[in-house]
């Protein structure tokens, strides 16, 4: 399913969530869809979800409008909230006719899958009495049950303790090898285990849209980080006049140095570090930052 | 249709788990039985309540006959404390899932509006039919036995005129519970504009056509006098088309979601 997201516009009374807002999603594709706190990550969800109306603009899936497509999507809202006097086995009936599932059809898949989301032992247990991460897997198993090509789901993992994370990071990571997903997120580390493509918005805009390597080389500093022996540390007032070497700065127990060109430039302060007699301890080309600093970055 | 199905069971099975289903049908019980033995009692319980010097029960006072019973039960219980218990138990039924985020969840599916909203009107029409017939049922079986008893015709027509004042109120708080957000608020517009309608009715025969409430009236004087205006066919049909507006409204309401 190739979803198409062209020019979304949402506005609340002066406020607006979503500005002309445009990407396509392949099939297959795992989306992290990351922003601070109201960027508009949740707006932008639900109107793929057909919750709210969009101002301007449409939303395609397969080169159809989405409100006809609703049994082709899972949706998980953020707070999946549940009819308490349920219990899952009984949510997941309800919610699974709703999308037309045949009743003896729905008899056999519903223990399959809450085994397969580890709530096998409270199929028969009341909504009421689940912890946080339990709604969001039965969340997470509700949006499975009609088999949908397309996953949204609204920050998925962000209230739940560690635990609760990695047991929902790892299904999904089993989720997105037979199916699209696009996952809102704050919090970097979560899309970066399980997303291959990220795309940032901030106040409504998108500011990037980058698989994690190119993100990554996109921000790559031309620096070189190294660690010498204390006795060894006067070598580095020499090099500070080498014509190539623009700043030295400390960092951690070792320094980076700024040079012009990477490749050359290493080459040469190895050699004539070498040459020096110094003992590197540690010799890293290219210092890259991880996501959550580019992150900071974009959007601070 | 099998989603409407599956809505509805929903809707009863909430129910029974709320208990709504059982407290409901016992309090309209009581508002039944409340009128026969009220108008029994009266003047035992002026006697023995004192105060009564200077006021003279006439012995050879006329006892009320069964229909008389069974018309106040209508209009001086159901039509007041009975609007007033029935807005408060319907009251959240849309804005209850609306705020909890069930409704929104509940449409992503491939579920139309109008299947949503008419398994929750008509499973609380019904349960609100069910209870109102008990408590009539009951109310008539006292009048039978303390008063006369009344032609099961005569007071069969007077609860079908009923049913079709229940209807309009059930979907008019359906529709204030789709507009508003506040319980308080939503049961308060609800009672007054009911209790408004009710006492309305009567005053001008241009109003009443246009007024549901007439027909309570209607089933009240089916009662009285066994007989009805000729405007009822109209006013009949003009609640239901008010029913249908304020249904149609409520699913344009929720279409373009502004909940």
């Amino acid at each position: 399913m190739r979803l198409e997201i062209k020019n979304i516009t949402k506005k609340f009374k002066q406020k607006t969530a979503v500005n002309d807002f445009s990407m396509v999603i392949d099939a297959s594709e795992c989306v992290g869809l990351i922003g601070p706190n109201g960027a508009g990550k949740s707006t932008l969800i639900q109107i793929i979800a057909d919750i709210l109306n969009a101002d301007k603009g449409e939303i395609l899936l397969d080169g159809q409008k989405i409100s006809s497509m609703r049994n082709q999507i899972g949706y998980l809202p953020q707070y999946p909230n549940f009819f308490s006097w349920m219990t899952a086995f009984e949510t997941l009936s309800f919610m699974g006719t709703l999308s037309g599932i045949a009743k003896n059809e729905l008899q056999k898949e519903i223990p399959v899958l809450l085994e397969k989301v580890g709530l096998g032992n409270e199929a028969h247990s009341h909504v009421g009495t689940f912890s946080g991460g339990m709604k969001q897997r039965l969340g997470i198993a509700q949006a499975l049950l009609h088999k949908p090509a397309l996953m949204i789901m609204d920050e998925p993992v962000s209230a739940l303790d560690p635990i609760g994370r990695r047991e929902v990071l790892d299904l999904l990571k089993e989720i997105k090898q037979e199916t699209t997903v696009l996952i809102s997120t704050h919090i970097l580390s979560d899309a970066e285990e399980i997303c291959e493509r990220f795309v940032m918005i901030k106040n409504g805009h998108k500011i990037e849209d980058a698989t994690k390597s190119e993100l990554l080389k996109r921000h790559q500093e031309s620096a070189i980080f190294l660690m010498i022996r204390k006795a060894d540390s006067q070598w580095l007032t020499m090099i500070e006049h080498l014509p190539y070497v623009k700043k030295i700065e400390g960092c951690g127990d070792g320094f980076k140095i700024h040079v012009e060109n990477l490749e050359t430039d290493a080459n040469r302060l190895i050699q004539h570090g070498l040459d020096s007699k110094v003992m590197f301890t540690k010799f890293e080309v290219g210092i890259q930052d991880n996501l959550e600093e580019i992150f900071l970055e974009l959007v601070v | 249709m099998s989603a409407f199905i599956a809505l509805s069971k929903k809707e009863v099975q909430q129910m029974a788990r709320e208990f709504k289903i059982f407290w409901l049908p016992i309090v309209f019980i009581l508002l039944g039985l409340t009128q026969p033995i009220m108008m029994y009692f009266l003047p035992v319980i002026l006697q023995s309540a004192g105060g009564i010097e200077g006021i003279i029960i006439d012995p050879t006072m006329a006892k009320p006959v069964g229909q008389e019973v069974l018309a106040s039960t209508l209009n001086s219980q159901f039509d007041q404390l009975g609007i007033i218990i029935l807005v408060v138990a319907t009251m959240s039924i849309i804005q209850g899932e609306k705020a909890n985020g069930m409704m929104a969840f509940i449409l992503t599916r491939p579920v139309s509006i109008s299947s949503y909203l008419n398994s929750k009107i008509i499973i609380h029409y019904i349960l609100a039919v069910i209870c109102i017939a008990l408590g009539y049922a009951v109310s008539y079986g006292y009048s039978a036995y303390l008063f006369t008893s009344v032609p099961m015709t005569q007071a069969m027509w007077a609860l079908a005129f009923y049913c079709v004042w229940l209807l309009f109120i059930i979907t008019f708080v359906a529709m204030m519970s789709t507009f508003f957000n506040s319980p308080a608020f939503i049961a308060l517009i609800s009672i007054v504009s009911l209790l408004c309608c009710r006492f309305i009715a009567g005053l001008h025969p241009l109003i009443d056509v246009v007024n549901p409430a007439s027909n309570s009236m209607y089933a009240t004087n089916i009662l009285m006098s066994g007989d009805v205006g000729s405007w009822v066919g109209i006013n009949i049909v003009v609640t239901l088309l008010l029913v249908v507006l304020m249904i149609v409204t409520m699913q344009s309401f929720i279409e373009k979601k502004k909940f």
